[in-house]
């Protein structure tokens, strides 16, 4: 090969301004992180998400998935106006809040409301995994908190889709304090007979797993995701051992007894639909 | 159309002449120097001679040995190139003698145009301006008298003048005298003829040129300017057409001093005439050359007439079918000569083996020169080495052509100054266009 080093890099300037407009949406493309095909995000957004090629399931936003799985139109959204704060004055906090909220077009990391799959009422949450990594905050919490206690008042039952990175570092303790919090109100809106449908979905970690993540009556997960307390690179360094393949993925977990049923994402509106008919009248009948 | 021609030259005009020959079904003989034997012309050609020793007085200058092989080989024209014999009316004579045809002006028009004051005078007649000044002074009292009239600073020049020998600055009365004696004794020692005449001086001024072909039948085309003020120790070293300080107006003012100019001498073939443009838009009567011009790519790129083969036609007494209307110069053409100089030491000419070559290429992008990869450059000749040329539609994007083709040229094995263009083409002075003949000289590195 010839060194690049024989040819000099001409000093003409850019003719005009960078024009930013040229990726437009339609246009734009993105590469698998599995098997690195270029798909176009359009393409993607039609399909749920899930590569054409080799079917691995890519992230999506709070609100995506909910226009994606609810009846069109039927989608109610509650404390939208609910705003997380820095109460600590953690260091550089407010920046990536702001950030985030810029990236995201929303107010907080989770998603809540009421909606319909195939005509049945249920109330929903749904997590954001670009919002400081789907961090619990203490919004987070409350958000979750008041949509069991709203859907035990209006006896609904309610689905989650779950990905966490864990509590958010930056709220401290405020965090730590939302997963008590919130596992009082699944437990009052169970105590009520009402049925409660988590999906976990990639990934789903730290305080959001020991708490309301694993605490419903069905617990459902996306292919391959990834389900833990601490990651496991950092159980790894801890136990000085090597993991047995496929460790905390959803397959792994099912054998265990952690998940009830892995559902392709495809599958998934299908799925929730029957269970929301079965138990139509609460979880105990 | 001649079945054979001899280039009496060497180096990338050598090729230029050869190219032309080819396309045009001419047989190409070759004339090389010992140092020559393995330089690109001497391959090129059909037939190929050798002529004497390395330095040029004793091979490309020997005229008897030229005319020899051309006689030999059954040559019925020579093509001169620029340089060397191009512009030596003798050995235009001697070719004539001998039934060879002269690819070049006739012998009495570059007789004329060759002694310098001659030519002053005969433009001054003419009608074209020439730049304020006096004939011929006998003696420093009488160059004295005149220069009251010029006023100061001036030139002393010598009639016979070249290469910037027998010239003088004078800028102030007092030193007027001594600069006479020595031009006068420099003259005479160089050029046998110590007569000398005066101009004033003229500073902060462009180097303009016109392009002309004139075929036997009256037909005088003008083929638009060339700015060529870019110059190290009048040594041009980046020429460009059309030149921004010219306006549609002053095109049409030089346009028709040159074809009266050339109309006035008789001219024949391909030929430039000079001139200097001061800053308020008056132009003066510089000088005129009698043969094709290092620069002539410029004019070719941007007005599509090819110089050297119009320059064989003409001399087979062909008439020219390109009309002046045709000539409409709407593209920008720039040129960077390529020198093998060490421009971190002085300029001083670099030689060696090249070994790596890479030419640039693209639309638009032109690269005259008889390296190649393998080749030893000999210490003997000129240094310069190679010519890019870009066209554009617009000045701006020439330039940036330029930019991107001098990047992509690779030349290794000895120093050039690549480098040196890169950064002139980035300096403010020309990318608006208003460098003058001094500017190189007062640049800072």
């Amino acid at each position: 090969m010839l060194s690049r080093k024989l040819f000099k890099k001409p000093k003409n300037r850019l003719e005009g301004e960078v024009d930013s407009a040229v990726m437009q949406a339609e246009d734009r493309r993105v590469a698998c992180p599995e098997c690195k095909a270029i798909v176009p995000q359009a393409t993607l957004q039609a399909q749920a998400y899930v590569c054409p090629r080799c079917g691995a399931l890519h992230a999506m936003s709070a609100r995506e998935r909910i226009l994606w799985l609810v009846d069109e139109g039927s989608f109610h959204e509650l404390d939208a106006d609910l705003t997380p704060i820095d109460r600590l004055g953690f260091p550089s906090y407010a920046g990536k809040l702001s950030k985030a909220q810029e990236e995201s077009g929303e107010q907080e990391g989770v998603l809540t409301g009421t909606a319909t799959i195939q005509g049945h009422p249920f109330a929903l949450f749904s997590m954001n995994p670009a919002f400081i990594m789907g961090s619990m905050g203490a919004i987070v919490g409350e958000k979750i908190t008041r949509l069991f206690e709203y859907a035990a008042e209006k006896r609904l039952p309610v689905v989650g889709y779950a990905v966490s990175g864990g509590a958010r570092i930056q709220e401290g303790i405020f965090s730590l304090m939302q997963m008590a919090k919130t596992s009082g109100a699944v437990l009052r809106h169970s105590e009520a007979g009402l049925l409660y449908v988590v999906v976990l979905t990639h990934p789903t970690t730290g305080g959001v797993v020991a708490s309301f993540a694993m605490e419903a009556d069905v617990i459902l997960a996306e292919p391959k995701a990834l389900i833990g307390f601490a990651g496991p690179r950092v159980i790894e360094q801890t136990m000085r051992q090597k993991l047995p393949q496929g460790f905390q993925r959803a397959e792994f977990l099912m054998t265990k007894g952690f998940v009830d049923r892995i559902v392709p994402r495809n599958a998934q509106k299908q799925e929730l639909a029957q269970l929301l008919a079965l138990h139509q009248r609460g979880a105990m009948a | 159309m001649f079945s054979k021609i001899l280039i009496a030259n060497r180096g990338e005009i050598a090729v230029r002449v050869i190219r032309a020959c080819k396309e045009m079904g001419i047989s190409t003989v070759a004339v090389f120097s010992e140092a020559d034997r393995d330089a690109l012309h001497v391959s090129l050609a059909d037939e190929s001679y050798c002529i004497g020793p390395s330095p040029a007085k004793k091979s490309y200058l020997d005229m008897t040995a030229i005319v020899t092989v051309a006689k030999g080989c059954g040559a019925q024209a020579v093509h001169p190139g620029y340089g060397l014999l191009s512009e030596n009316a003798a050995f235009a004579k001697l070719c004539e003698d001998h039934g060879i045809r002269f690819i070049g002006a006739p012998c009495e028009v570059m007789n004329r145009m060759g002694d310098k004051d001659a030519a002053r005078r005969t433009m001054r007649d003419a009608g074209v301006p020439v730049i304020p000044g006096c004939d011929l002074v006998a003696t420093a009292e009488e160059a004295r008298r005149e220069a009251e009239h010029i006023g100061y600073p001036l030139l002393i020049k010598a009639r016979a003048g070249g290469g910037g020998r027998g010239i003088r600055r004078v800028f102030k009365p007092d030193a007027l005298e001594a600069a006479f004696q020595s031009a006068a004794a420099e003259a005479q020692s160089a050029f046998g003829d110590g007569a000398l005449y005066m101009e004033k001086l003229l500073t902060h001024v462009k180097h303009i040129e016109m392009q002309l072909l004139c075929d036997s039948f009256g037909n005088v085309l003008c083929l638009g300017e060339r700015d060529c003020s870019m110059q190290r120790k009048n040594q041009k070293i980046l020429e460009e057409s059309p030149a921004v300080c010219v306006s549609p107006e002053l095109r049409e003012q030089l346009t028709k001093a040159t074809v009266l100019a050339a109309k006035t001498v008789g001219y024949l073939g391909a030929g430039t005439i000079e001139y200097l443009l001061t800053q308020d838009g008056h132009f003066y009567f510089m000088e005129m050359n009698t043969r094709l011009q290092v620069e002539h790519p410029v004019t070719e790129m941007v007005t599509g007439v090819d110089l050297v083969k119009w320059q064989i036609r003409i001399a087979c007494g062909q008439e020219l079918n390109i009309r002046q209307e045709d000539i409409r110069i709407e593209d920008h053409a720039i040129e960077c000569r390529i020198n093998a100089e060490d421009t971190a030491h002085d300029f001083r000419p670099s030689c060696g083996t090249i070994s790596m070559l890479h030419v640039p290429g693209g639309p638009w992008v032109r690269f005259d020169t008889a390296l190649y990869q393998g080749y030893a450059i000999p210490p003997f000749y000129d240094s310069m080495i190679a010519k890019l040329i870009v066209s554009a539609h617009t000045r701006a994007e020439a330039i940036r052509k330029m930019q991107a083709a001098l990047c992509e040229m690779v030349v290794e094995g000895v120093e050039h100054n690549a480098q040196m263009h890169i950064d002139l083409l980035c300096d403010q002075a020309f990318i608006d266009g208003t460098y003058t003949t001094d500017y190189l000289a007062n640049r800072k590195a």
